[in-house]
């Protein structure tokens, strides 16, 4: 009886065990399935891009879902901020929270990246009012009174001048404020001015600091070491490494305390320090208040409602890192994150799905390149036998014009555009991301086009190339998906034109890939800019000057090409300027340092409830002040 | 607690440091594998960075000898001083005590789960040695071992969140965390469940427990596999001694027999997979974590050491070693417990 009885139980166990493995699994399998995007009612938008972005999306969902958490917005993304001090930040995670609770003087007017509203400042500077004298060497702001902190105090002329002072004291390596130094100093650096370890130059490095700033009653006075074009200056003094931080409050967290006795303890305390004293402080006056950044998870805004402009209409602004896209993209469906970050490979997901709107085509100020390296490190380990034998190249290979112009020919632009971006992204002819002033539409361009590569290599080297062929390496950094095709559909169309050359792409990992580029051991590099300020000159110069970051370590100089980027920023008239632009990147297509490969376009994705939101491509994430929740 | 077994902790409890010295030393041995470039290259997000690199290496000593840095290195650390993470903008030990509570709280449920679950499952199976639910174990077992975290983590979001809206992912719901930052929740743990009791907020405590449902039950059933199974030819073997046909023959009831005897004989085994189990939770699960939304020791760990994060992941080492040490410590003692012959010294 009691075998018997057991073995019923045993069976009925078993089978439950059974049941409920295999329900499951079938269970899963459909609702992973039901949870992937239906082709229904999807908004798609079509934007067209000048000086702003136009975009007008429509929604025609049937049901509209109750709103979750209506006066909170959630973003789920996958970057955290490095930092929340806004003289350290150089990151768009830090920059996203950093525009949401600090206020610059100007700001961008909505989508408009040429069009500023006065923010702290009570007018946009110009000519016109008179406050842009000197022939644009002296730049007045006059500063508004009663725009409350979050600390408690007002905003002053006297925070204003603090702030961009502590901002160059601190100057952090790799930090944003060389933007300051440039038109304030003419310098890109706090060490360039002097040698700021020694007392009487530190003294000096001191004043010229405290004189480029200065307070004249309720206004604050810039004045700029060279002429410098006032929309660039505008642009540059309407982002986060320009926000007024409320001078009682970060000395309250042991920021620099203003005082200008002794220099060198100055510098020597507060002079890119090991982390910042607004590390993880508010000081700021925003729209939003910092509430907790819960490191790792999010950062958490509250709303200020003694607001200058008056109380967001969201209560609170949640940041959240969610790494996991499956998650990431249930929070979404679920409608538990407001607005997400969609990788384009993943992008046919969530297209379809009901209830999102989706902006496509949203031009971003940021392109790649494929980088030719002119006096490679003969030490290279990617350089073969390091002699054109067919077993190698030389150092200087790709100082022959022919070769490079070879490579150029022989990329496909259209395939890698259409395969490897779903043909979201643009084939520029030079640095100058299209929407910028100054790009040149017209401008003459690389297309695909084996026979004239072909024509090139032939003539490389007086022939020697094509004789004997060539080996060498392209590196790509591992989970660069866009790199590694790049790179591999190269190899393939080069390899196809002479069975002596040969190509081989390895990965590795990003240090190994940074080490090996700034050494200049890679013949050729990938990578990008993305635009620090909406301005020509911010993707001229690391491209082509010979002092830029990529140039230099392409070991490319062209003095004429020096030369009128130098210019270029000096100039403050328009139409000279683009003389200068169409010139640069006449020289860029006939020089060809590089290789532009695209430029991307960028979508944005949020529920149907959330409202009020557009686009400025230099904007580091959300501006949550404009946004609602509501049908 | 007798002098020997006081005298047998203290020793073992020395014995963390060298073993924490003799863990560092080997990482720090292998990170000098990397140039000092590579090690810099953590600071260096974007191209226009790069000119640094010569100062960065400067200012963090990359290109000393590798013994001044790991002096250096030990130097801070007696001063309380773990360094700073660079990869989560925080000094070490504060994103220690940051992360931990996440994964506290999840070893709290998920540890004692597994482990009550696969006794009693092991002890059945051994019991019911080759019927209907020993194969059923043995399915499960198969299952829950192959099956990798992420994918059942993700199915489970899929069915629970994606479909049916329930269990959704992360710690807390929105408005329960708006409670917490609002400071009307006291939080004195950081584990949002005892913190709740504490509180004497029931709206919160189910809460968090329901966003612990689909990691906990991801967690058991990955790991139920191995106590299962360890626990079943533990028991199986005891089935099968003479004390236990003794016992039998004597008259005392199989229950007995069972409960008593040979279950308390078959748990020595047991005991140190279990141990070991419960140190590897509270030193992270980087997946279960990772999927659901769970930011805990193993993703903070995970993520420092894809960026080379060195302090980091030297700070990491050391709570590790010491999680593991301090479970070996425990389950020295439970076999004293578990078995009087064995004696500690």
């Amino acid at each position: 009886m009691f075998r018997g009885k057991a073995r019923a139980v045993s069976k009925a166990v078993a089978a439950v065990i059974v049941a409920v493995i295999i329900a499951a699994a079938g269970i899963g399998v459909g609702l992973y399935m039901a949870t992937q995007a239906k082709p229904t009612t999807v908004t798609t938008v079509v934007t067209t891009y000048t000086s702003a972005v136009t975009t007008s999306p429509t929604t025609t969902t049937p049901e509209k879902p109750p709103i979750k958490n209506p006066d909170t917005m959630i973003v789920a993304t996958i970057g955290e901020p490095e930092t929340l001090d806004p003289a350290w930040a150089y990151d768009t995670a830090s920059g996203e929270v950093i525009f949401n609770i600090y206020n610059t003087l100007v700001f961008f007017d909505r989508e408009h990246l040429d069009k500023f509203v006065p923010m702290i400042a009570e007018k946009v500077p110009s000519v016109e009012n008179g406050l842009v004298k000197d022939n644009g060497l002296t730049i007045i702001f006059p500063i508004r009174k009663g725009i409350k902190t979050h600390a408690g105090g007002e905003i002053t002329p006297e925070d204003v001048e603090y702030s961009f002072e502590r901002a160059m004291i601190q100057d952090r390596d790799g930090g944003p404020v060389w933007m300051i130094f440039e038109p304030l100093l003419g310098v890109f650096s706090l060490t360039e001015l002097g040698n700021i370890s020694d007392p009487t130059e530190a003294a000096k490095v001191g004043k010229m600091i405290d004189d480029v700033v200065e307070v004249q009653g309720d206004n604050v006075v810039f004045h700029l070491a060279k002429p410098f074009p006032l929309m660039t200056f505008l642009q540059i003094w309407s982002q986060t490494w320009a926000s007024i931080v409320d001078k009682e409050c970060a000395v309250e967290h042991g920021a620099w305390d203003g005082s200008k006795d002794n220099w060198v303890e100055v510098f020597k305390k507060y002079h890119n320090p090991e982390t910042p004293e607004l590390q993880e402080v508010d000081c700021g006056s925003g729209p939003f208040m910092l509430e907790k950044w819960e490191h790792g998870k999010q950062v958490s805004l509250v709303r200020f409602d003694d607001y200058f402009q008056g109380p967001a209409k969201l209560k609170r602004a949640i940041i959240k890192k969610v790494d996991e896209w499956s998650t990431r993209k249930l929070m979404f469906l679920r409608g538990d994150a407001d607005i997400v970050y969609v990788p384009t490979q993943y992008a046919e997901e969530i297209e379809g799905a009901p209830h999102i709107r989706v902006y496509k085509n949203l031009p971003q100020l940021s392109d790649m390149a494929l980088f030719f390296t002119f006096e490679i490190d003969p030490e290279s380990p990617y350089i073969g036998s390091g002699k054109l034998d067919g077993n190698g190249i030389p150092p200087d290979f790709f100082s022959d014009i022919n070769v490079r112009k070879a490579f150029a020919y022989s990329f496909d632009w259209d395939t890698y555009i259409k395969d490897v971006w779903r043909g979201e992204a643009l084939h520029i002819p030079g640095p100058i991301p299209k929407g910028l002033p100054y790009f040149n539409p017209d401008q003459e361009t690389y297309n695909f086009n084996l026979t004239k590569a072909e024509e090139y290599f032939k003539k490389a080297w007086g022939g020697k190339v094509w004789e004997k062929g060539f080996y060498l390496e392209l590196l790509y950094n591992i989970g660069n998906v866009q790199r590694k095709a790049a790179a591999e559909m190269l190899k393939e169309n080069i390899e196809s034109l002479n069975p002596k050359f040969k190509i081989y792409v390895r990965g590795v990992e990003w240090p190994t890939y940074l080490r090996a580029m700034v050494k200049a051991q890679l013949p050729a590099f990938i990578i990008g800019w993305l635009a620090d300020y909406p301005d020509p000159h911010n993707f001229v110069h690391p491209y082509m000057h010979s002092k830029g970051t990529f140039a230099a370590w392409q070991h490319y100089k062209n003095p004429h090409v020096d030369e009128l980027i130098e210019k270029g920023i000096r100039t403050t008239d328009p139409e000279e300027r683009k003389k200068i632009y169409y010139e640069l990147q006449k020289i860029y297509f006939e020089d060809c340092p590089s290789v532009m490969l695209y430029q991307p376009v960028g979508r944005h994705y949020e529920r149907d409830w959330v409202q009020g939101w557009y686009y400025n491509p230099i904007y580091p994430g959300v501006y949550f002040y404009v946004l609602s929740k509501g049908y | 607690m007798s002098a020997s077994m006081r005298t047998y902790i203290i020793r073992r409890l020395l014995l963390i440091i060298p073993v924490l010295i003799g863990v560092t030393l080997l990482i720090f041995a292998i990170t000098q594998l990397f140039s000092p470039v590579e090690r810099a290259s953590l600071y260096i997000r974007d191209p226009r960075q790069a000119k640094d690199l010569p100062s960065i290496i400067k200012k963090y000593g990359l290109d000393l000898p590798v013994y001044i840095q790991y002096f250096r290195w030990i130097d801070q650390v007696l001063h309380g001083n773990l360094g700073w993470s660079e990869s989560t903008h925080m000094p070490v030990l504060k994103a220690l005590i940051t992360h931990f509570p996440a994964t506290a709280e999840l070893a709290l449920y998920a540890a004692p789960l597994t482990i009550i679950i696969g006794i009693l499952l092991g002890k059945l199976a051994a019991i019911k040695k080759d019927t209907a639910v020993d194969h059923a174990t043995r399915i499960m077992a198969i299952i829950g071992w192959s099956l990798p975290s992420f994918w059942l983590g993700i199915m489970l979001l899929a069915i629970f969140y994606g479909g049916l809206g329930i269990f959704s992912p992360g710690r807390l719901s929105v408005w329960a965390e708006n409670l917490v930052l609002s400071g009307e929740f006291k939080v004195y743990t950081g584990l949002y469940t005892i913190d709740a009791i504490l509180n004497l907020n029931g709206a919160v405590l189910l809460d968090a427990l329901s966003h612990l449902a689909l990691p906990v039950t991801t967690l058991v059933t990955i790991n139920i596999a191995l106590l299962m199974r360890i626990m079943r030819s533990s028991m199986l073997e005891q089935l099968n001694k003479t004390y236990v046909i003794a016992a039998r023959a004597r008259g005392l009831k199989w229950k007995t027999v069972i409960d008593k005897h040979a279950t308390k004989n078959a748990l020595i085994s047991v005991v140190t997979i279990s141990g070991l189990l419960t140190a590897g939770m509270l030193s992270g699960m980087v997946i279960t974590e990772t999927v659901f939304e769970f930011k805990g020791i193993g993703y903070w760990a995970a993520h420092a050491a894809t960026q080379l994060d060195i302090p980091a992941v030297l700070g990491f080492a050391l709570f590790a070693g010491t999680i593991f040490v301090i479970a070996n410590l425990i389950v020295d003692i439970l076999y004293a417990y578990i078995d009087p012959r064995i004696r500690l010294g």
